[in-house]
Formats: structure tokens, C-alpha cells, sequence
């Protein structure tokens, strides 16, 4: 199996000297899904923001599709983000633009035609099931809502990677289990998928790959596994 | 770049300039005080200069020649004082010509009867009035010439002076204009400061730098052009008041007419939407490292 992301050797000391992430190797193929779970301050969310540039290693090289991304000069950094698509768990849509804005504004950044735009969007937006709130701003949606439309935003411009930290936050157990068979089936039609999350029951039903981080270290990594082992 | 880019580009802009409709309105007016403030230094200066160039011009250097020398010798001098360095012009006033001077000035009654006492003389214009006293000194030297004028002493003070006028004045605006840039680059910080959320999403969706600017700098651009408008309306109806009453009660100075000072405004146009998008550029900077 071809390798879409691999960390070698990655640890991340923040500038206040928290080490937030110990020597992690991990290979990541084509069109797997995966659960990155551990407890609050484990280092999900530094590993995430390890993939798109957010933040860089202290030590270690990340690659995608093959390419260094550590090294990567601040010129290209746009085009990685391009190919992954980001899910937040604040969502950071824009609030004065619509759903449907939204959504467009994703694919008008990186200048795609506005009849491809008219197109793609309300499809996109129709498969996260959220037609009905095309044209309504993100303070006019429900927690489960915006996180739908950010999940529109991140599929639009077909990137080979989703990320997605902790998208089943703040949602009550029936909006966070149609979330997470939304992300199943964008899984299914070919897409990476890497998911950092707290939803136990949602993990030990899904049987997928689980990364566990403790500490900043990698403590398990288990094909089909559950939430956690011990407890 | 594609043209619906640069279409959306400008359409952003636009909208941004509404949306934040009270910041847009206090840029603006910080534009357009900043350069108010630097424009009427800018007009003073200027008119100083204009004003100390014409006085300056007016500074000449008369020559008297001695009573023993004859025309051919006269035409000689004229020649030697044409080929000094810096000399623009030469103009010989004869005894006669100088005694109908003076008469005019004392009154014809007065003279009646006296021998004409007036020497020959030339009357010489330099290049630059900073020439003045070198030529002066080498007409001196000329044979024939008897004694050589040209305000020594107060035409130094007065070079003293206009060069102290200009240094102040291009002091004065260098301080306006770095106070200006400073305005605005601050006021446009508040706008992209409460934009700074949205200029992070459009990074991590994979905005390239560029494409988050361009907005920003041609908003920055219509709020310095806007700002700069208003101070040109509002310092050529101030200038060409004071034009008017500078001209009625001052009558001995003339200032810059006011046509030039439309020459001027062009500049200052170009000033106010330069600094506009150095403004809106530099305070962009900070919020592009995502
Ligand atoms: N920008 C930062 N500067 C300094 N320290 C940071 C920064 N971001 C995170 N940390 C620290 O790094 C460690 C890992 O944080 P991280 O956000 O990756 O944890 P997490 O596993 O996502 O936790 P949670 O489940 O609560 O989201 C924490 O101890 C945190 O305090
Ligand atoms: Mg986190």
C-alpha cells in the first residue's frame, strides 16, 4: 500500500518548552481511516496541525504523497493545504457569509470557474445533507449544522486527505453518529481520512485503525481497535 | 492571475470598504487630516521657496565705470564682464540714461542746470544669487571699473535666511509624511485586525498570501485616494482664500499662483493611495505568518 502520509521521527517542543509530541513514526496509507484518540493534552491536535503547516516539528520529517513537508518554503504551504481538507473543531467559518458562501469561497481561493463552482457547491452541500440551510449564515445553524458545512467546505475541492479534530465535539450521541457516517462514506469513496476525537462508543463501533497518544508519545496503534484498552 | 480574480478582488474590496463602514469613514478622515497637515507644509514650503526665489532674483550687481573711459573702451568692458562665469545678463545705463532716473525719482525742477555728476554704469544679473559676490569681486577686477554695489552684506542674510526657510520647511514635511504613514498604516491595522480570523481561514484553506492581500491593498488604495480628495478640496478652497487675501492687503508678496498648486495635488493624490496600500500592506504582514 502506497503511503499518503509518514512521520518519521517527529517530536514538537513548543516555545514554552511543553513537549507535546515524543519521536512518532507513523505510516498512513491511501485511503485509510483513522482514529488518532488519548487524553486531553496528548498532543491530537499538535499532530493534526503537524499535517497542514499550522505548526512545524521540532525534530523529524512528515511527508505527504512523498514530498518533505517540513520543508516546504512559505510560498508553497498553500498548495499542501489545497490537498487536504481541514474540518476545525471551531468549524472557522466565515460569519458574514452564507453556507453556500462558504462553501464557494473554498474553491473561489483557489481560483476555480465560477460555473465549476455553481456546480460542485450545492452538491457538496446536499451530500453533508444541508440543502435546506444553503443560504443561511453560520449563527443561524445549530452546533451539528456548522459542523456539516465545515465538513462541505473541507470536501469541495476533493482533497486526498481529511482532517478532522474532534468533529463530534459538542453533539449530542444521534448528530455524532451521522457525522461520523458521513465521514465513513467520504472514506469509502477513496478519501484519507484522520480523525482525532474523545467519542468512545463512536470508535469502538466503527473498528477502525486507532493511534493512541499518551503524553506525547505513541502508545498504540492497532488495525480494527477500540477507544482504549485498560480502562 | 485570472480576470474574475482581479473582478473579485475589487468586489471584496468594495465590500469590505461598506461593511465596515464607520473604520472605512475614520480611515478616510485620517488620510485626509494627515495630508491637510502635510499639504499646507507642503504649501507653505513651497511658497516660501517661490517667495525667496523671487527675492533672490531680484538681487543684481551694479558696476560704475570710471569717468575717463571712453566708448571703445566701454563695449570692451561689456564684453569682459558677458564672459565672466555665471553672469545671465548686462545692461549698460549711460550717464544720461541714469540722470532721467534719477530725475524722475527727485523731481526735474531740482537739477536744473547742474552738470550731469551720474557715472556710466552696468547693471549685471548672475545665474544663481549665490553667484553674486564671486562676480561681483571679479568685475571689480576689470580695468576701468571704478566701484562695484550689489548689497553686500544683506544679500548674505538673505541667502542666510531662504536656506534656512527651505531646510525647515523640507524638515517639517518629512515629519508630516512619516506621521501620515503612520496614521493610516495604524488605522488600517484596526480593519484588518478585526479581519484577522477571517484572513487565518482563508490561509488555512489554502489562500496564497497574494490572493489575501490584493483586497486589502485596494482597499487601502480607494481609503487613501478618498482621504486625499477631500484634503485637495479642502486645501485648494483654503489656499486660493488666502491667495486672494494675501494679494489684496500684502500686495509685495506674491504667492505660488494657484494653478500650480493643482500640480501639487496630483502629487499629493498619488501620496495619499501610495501610502494607502504601504499602510494596509504592512499592517497585513503580521497576519499572513499562519
Ligand atoms: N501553541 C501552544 N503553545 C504551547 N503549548 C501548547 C500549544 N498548543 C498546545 N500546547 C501544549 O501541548 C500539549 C498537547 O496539546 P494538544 O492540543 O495537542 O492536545 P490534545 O491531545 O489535542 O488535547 P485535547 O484533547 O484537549 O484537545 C498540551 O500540554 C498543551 O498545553
Ligand atoms: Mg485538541
Amino acid at each position: 500500500m502506497q503511503h499518503i502520509i509518514e512521520m518519521v521521527g517527529v517530536s514538537k517542543i513548543y516555545p514554552g518548552g511543553c513537549a507535546a509530541l515524543k519521536d512518532i513514526n507513523v505510516k498512513i496509507g491511501k485511503g485509510e481511516f483513522v482514529f488518532l484518540v488519548g487524553p486531553t493534552g496528548a498532543g491530537k491536535s499538535t499532530f493534526l496541525k503537524l499535517l497542514f503547516r499550522e505548526e512545524l516539528p521540532t525534530r523529524g520529517q512528515i511527508f505527504i504523497n512523498g514530498k518533505n513537508i517540513t520543508r516546504l518554503k512559505p510560498k508553497e504551504v498553500p498548495y499542501l493545504r489545497r490537498r487536504l481538507g481541514v474540518v476545525f473543531q471551531d468549524f472557522r467559518l466565515l460569519p458574514q457569509k452564507t453556507v453556500y458562501e462558504n462553501v464557494a469561497f473554498a474553491m473561489e481561493v483557489i481560483e476555480a470557474s465560477p460555473r465549476e463552482i455553481r456546480r460542485r457547491v450545492p452538491k457538496v452541500i446536499e451530500m453533508v445533507g444541508l440543502s435546506h440551510k444553503m443560504n443561511s449564515r453560520p449563527h443561524e445553524l445549530s452546533g451539528g449544522e456548522q459542523q456539516r458545512a465545515a465538513l462541505a467546505r473541507a470536501l469541495v475541492n476533493n482533497p486526498d486527505v481529511i482532517i478532522a479534530d474532534e468533529p463530534t465535539g459538542n453533539l449530542d450521541p444521534d448528530t455524532s453518529w451521522e457525522i461520523m457516517k458521513l465521514l465513513d462514506e467520504i472514506n469509502k469513496k477513496g478519501t484519507t481520512l484522520i480523525v482525532a476525537t474523545h467519542a468512545k462508543e463512536l470508535v469502538d463501533a466503527m473498528k477502525k485503525r486507532v493511534l493512541q497518544l499518551e503524553d506525547g508519545r505513541l502508545v498504540r496503534d492497532e488495525e480494527r481497535g477500540v477507544y482504549c484498552c485498560e480502562t | 492571475m485570472k480576470l474574475r480574480t482581479i473582478r473579485y478582488f475589487f468586489r471584496e474590496a468594495f465590500v469590505n470598504l461598506f461593511r465596515n463602514g464607520w473604520m472605512s469613514l475614520a480611515s478616510i478622515g485620517a488620510v485626509a487630516s494627515a495630508l491637510i497637515i502635510f499639504g499646507s507644509f507642503l504649501m507653505i514650503s513651497i511658497n516660501f521657496d517661490y517667495i525667496a526665489k523671487n527675492v533672490e532674483s531680484q538681487v543684481e550687481i551694479t558696476a560704475y565705470v570710471e569717468d575717463s573711459v571712453d566708448k571703445l573702451k566701454i563695449n570692451q568692458i561689456e564684453y569682459n564682464i558677458k564672459s565672466i562665469d555665471g553672469v545671465k545678463e548686462v545692461v549698460f545705463v549711460s550717464k544720461e540714461q541714469a540722470l532721467e532716473e534719477f530725475k524722475k525719482q527727485v523731481g526735474e525742477e531740482l537739477l536744473e542746470g547742474i552738470e550731469n555728476p551720474l557715472p556710466n554704469s552696468f547693471r549685471v544679473k548672475v545665474e544663481t544669487p549665490q553667484e553674486v559676490a564671486g562676480v561681483a569681486e571679479r568685475i571689480q577686477k576689470i580695468d576701468g571699473i571704478e566701484e562695484v554695489k550689489y548689497g553686500k552684506g544683506v544679500v548674505e542674510k538673505l541667502f542666510k535666511i531662504t536656506y534656512w526657510m527651505r531646510l525647515v520647511g523640507l524638515a517639517v514635511m518629512a515629519i508630516f509624511a512619516a506621521i501620515s504613514v503612520f496614521i493610516i498604516s495604524n488605522t488600517i491595522k484596526i480593519t484588518v485586525f478585526s479581519r484577522r480570523r477571517e484572513i487565518s481561514i482563508m490561509k488555512y484553506i489554502g489562500a496564497t498570501d497574494w490572493f489575501v492581500r490584493w483586497p486589502f491593498l485596494i482597499e487601502g488604495m480607494l481609503l487613501g485616494f478618498t482621504g486625499s480628495l477631500i484634503a485637495i478640496a479642502l486645501l485648494a478652497t483654503g489656499y486660493s482664500y488666502l491667495y486672494d487675501m494675501v494679494k489684496m492687503n500684502v500686495p509685495m508678496i506674491s504667492l505660488l499662483p494657484i494653478e500650480e498648486f493643482y500640480d501639487y495635488s496630483l502629487g499629493l493624490l498619488l501620496m495619499g493611495t501610495v501610502l494607502g496600500a504601504f499602510g494596509s500592506g504592512f499592517s497585513i504582514r503580521k497576519f499572513l505568518r499562519v
